[in-house]
């Protein structure tokens, strides 16, 4: 197939694809270790025409996907402004080791600042003795509780409430000290942002 | 009251009872508190936090008592006829589905026969024998199948794929079928599978005879709308003197309209949160619990008995491409609201025509609800048939036809359908969740600038089609009225 006009091998998804050929693109809910998942949609190309997930898509039957056409890239950005603006928390703020995810992907399109007005959740749960929860940060990618329900199979965290409502949660409403997290940090560890920070 | 008079199959896995335990919870206590989820983990064998995802992701169970007297009608109709589109109490409800009634108020009625205003084959009096089950019979499987292909039948639910393609494709993966009957109906402004239960139970079970008697499915489950009480009693009754019996369970749904995806719906069955799946892979290559699963609609289900009835005659109705009749929910501001069978094809117009609208202004028309879009007087002659009716968003859909006066009402529908999106959204994915309120916000604050961008990126952003469809009654109404967003 041809990857942004360049014969290339389509090897599983596109976004295997791409990433293969060494070409950036931001996967903020897809993780190597995870499932596909499908709801940040921040992996969006141009497939023979058509804007899909990378992610979800099988690169076997496309002939010509472009991560870098017009179109793209500029609904990608406007994902990552709304993206964006679920973020009121301080930035900076030390997360885990993929944390940077987000960074990166802000950095690489140059999301218009204050396009969107913040609407972020503002709990925060520091209940664990080694990592807290910070609602300011969250993007609900969803990553967290895959890894803990479906890598763990412990499913202590889940996302409870629909629409703009969802949030994560632990439990029916408690803690996370209260819950049966076993404090084994795959959340932690699967997070693209700061929302879930080691403690110390 | 009871629930689970048809239960899901003993041997499929635990989780699949979960929907049904929070529904009778939901009825028995008016909400569902976390002591029940943390009770009712214990007892399935799964973590309270999948049980809460589930718990509160439906839009008729509360995490907290409901305070108050009656459920209003939040739909367009009701709104319309109560003449006032103020911010409505907690208790309303988004839809009561008998718009022909509007404005309605507590819970749903058998659909009255005097409200289908025009009958054909579906709706015709219902059947006494199973003669058109025999017919197929006599065909034999394979050509049975053929039969159903050739007829060029397809879904009812709303996109109308074709019914012997999506068969095949489940047969061909070899592995015991489940088949799923969608009676969900969850569009506000769509009755017409409520009128079909209601009123041809027996027709509705006898297409799910046939689609058994082809597909062989290892189970049979019907997915039935949670408010539409006298609705599952009729087809219960139908399914008791059923000869041959079917093995059917039934499950009632706690209410969303992302419950019109199908992998949402299966998900919704298989005690997860309700949201929908990415795909490939799809239902018929692996759907509920990883079986191949055929989903189909009340609707599609009495067209497959009506055409075992009369094979050469089917094709005969409808145009080539989309033979057949089909239910339009016809409501809003005309003097015969109700339903309306017509041939597939017919002209919009002609239907609104018939329906007696009574506007002060010019009659428009919302096509689709809340996934389709507003048409102006000069753009309905238009026929009535799958696909878009009007690129900026207009489609026939599951058949929803609200009549409006324009301009006066168009500002007001037009919010209430952003806010519908809005309110639905399941939450999974980004663009919709995030991008829908703030739709409807540039609406109501008349900044037309900013909503062209917003609305591609929720188009081509979102995951399923109630976000990807989700711009088309802002984009038309802007479209047709700009004027009136100002
Ligand atoms: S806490 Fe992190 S991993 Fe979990 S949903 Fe939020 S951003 Fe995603
Ligand atoms: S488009 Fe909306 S309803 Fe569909 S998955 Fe995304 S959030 Fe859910
Ligand atoms: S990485 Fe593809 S949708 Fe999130």
């Amino acid at each position: 197939m041809k990857l942004n006009g360049v014969s290339v091998e389509a090897t599983g998804s596109l976004l295997d694809t791409v990433l293969a050929a060494g070409i950036a693109l931001p996967h903020l809910c897809k993780d190597d270790n995870l499932p596909v998942i499908g709801a940040c949609r921040t992996c969006l190309v141009e497939a023979d025409g058509r804007i899909v997930a990378a992610c979800s898509t099988p690169a076997a039957g496309v002939q010509e996907c472009a991560t870098d056409s017009e179109r793209a890239v500029r609904i990608r950005r406007g994902v990552l402004e709304l993206t964006a603006a679920m973020q009121s928390g301080p930035a900076g703020a030390a997360g885990g080791p993929r944390s940077a995810e987000s960074l990166e992907a802000y950095a690489s399109h140059a999301p218009r600042p204050g396009q969107y007005g913040l609407r972020s959740g503002t709990h925060a749960d520091l209940s664990n003795p080694f990592f807290s929860f910070h609602e300011d940060a969250c993007i609900l990618c969803a990553r967290c509780v895959t890894a803990c329900q479906e890598l763990q199979h412990i499913g202590a965290i889940g996302i409870a409430g629909r629409g703009h409502t969802a949030r994560v949660t632990p439990g029916a409403g408690v803690s996370f000290r209260e819950s049966i997290c076993t404090s084994c940090g795959s959340c932690v560890a699967a997070c693209p942002t700061s929302a879930l920070r080691p403690k110390g | 009251m009871a629930a689970m008079a048809r239960p899901l199959p003993p041997d499929f896995p635990i989780r699949s009872q979960l929907l049904a335990r929070l529904y009778d919870e939901q009825r028995r206590a008016g909400w569902i508190a976390p002591g029940f989820a943390d009770a009712i983990a214990r007892e399935l064998r799964l973590p309270v936090a999948e049980v809460w995802e589930a718990a509160t992701s439906y839009a008729d169970f509360r995490s907290a008592p409901l305070i108050g007297d009656e459920v209003r009608c939040a739909g367009l109709s009701c709104q319309l006829a109560r003449g006032a589109f103020a911010e409505m109490p907690s208790e309303a409800s988004h839809c009561l589905f008998r718009c022909y009634d509007a404005p309605a108020t507590g819970g749903e009625e058998p659909f009255p026969a005097p409200m289908v205003r025009q009958a054909g084959p579906l709706l015709a009096p219902d059947i006494t024998n199973t003669d058109r089950l025999n017919a197929a019979r006599r065909l034999g499987r394979d050509a049975a199948l053929n039969a159903v292909a050739e007829s060029g039948l397809r879904g009812r639910g709303g996109a109308y794929f074709p019914v012997g393609t999506k068969w095949r494709a489940a047969l061909e993966e070899r592995r015991p079928i489940a088949l799923v009957v969608n009676a969900e109906e969850g569009e506000p402004g769509v009755f017409k599978d409520r009128a079909l239960l209601s009123l041809a139970p027996r027709r509705v079970v006898e297409g799910i005879a046939i689609a058994a008697f082809i597909l062989e499915p290892a189970v049979i489950v019907v997915f039935a709308n949670g408010q539409a009480d006298p609705a599952v009693r009729s087809l219960e009754e139908a399914l008791d003197i059923a000869e041959p019996q079917l093995d059917v369970a039934i499950v009632r749904g706690g209410g969303g309209y992302v419950l019109g995806e199908e992998s949402a719906l299966l998900n919704a069955l298989e005690g997860r949160r309700p949201v929908p799946r990415t795909k490939p892979p799809y239902p018929v290559q692996s759907g509920l619990f990883g079986m191949p699963t055929v989903v189909n609609n009340i609707e599609t289900f009495a067209n497959l008995s009506v055409h075992f009835g009369d094979v050469p005659g089917f094709r005969t109705r409808g145009t080539p491409e989309t033979p057949g009749t089909k239910i339009l929910s016809v409501s809003g501001r005309v003097r015969l609201p109700g339903a309306y069978e017509v041939p597939l094809g017919v002209s919009l117009r002609k239907v609104v025509e018939q329906s007696g609208p009574a506007v002060a202004g010019e009659v428009a028309v919302l096509a689709g609800g809340p996934s389709g879009g507003f048409l102006s007087a000069g753009h309905l002659d238009v026929p009535l048939q799958p696909g878009i009716l009007h690129a900026t968003g207009a489609m026939l859909g599951a058949g929803g036809i609200v009549v409006l006066d324009a301009p006066g009402d168009i500002r007001d529908a037009a919010l209430a359908m952003a806010r519908f999106n809005a309110e639905e959204s399941c939450g999974k994915c980004t663009p919709c969740r995030e991008g829908t309120p703030r739709l409807y916000d540039l609406l109501a604050a008349g900044d037309v600038d900013g909503i062209d961008g917003l609305a591609e990126v929720i188009q081509f952003g979102s995951l399923c089609g109630l976000g990807q469809m989700a711009p088309g009654p802002v984009r038309s109404a802007l479209h047709f009225w700009p004027g009136v967003f100002a």
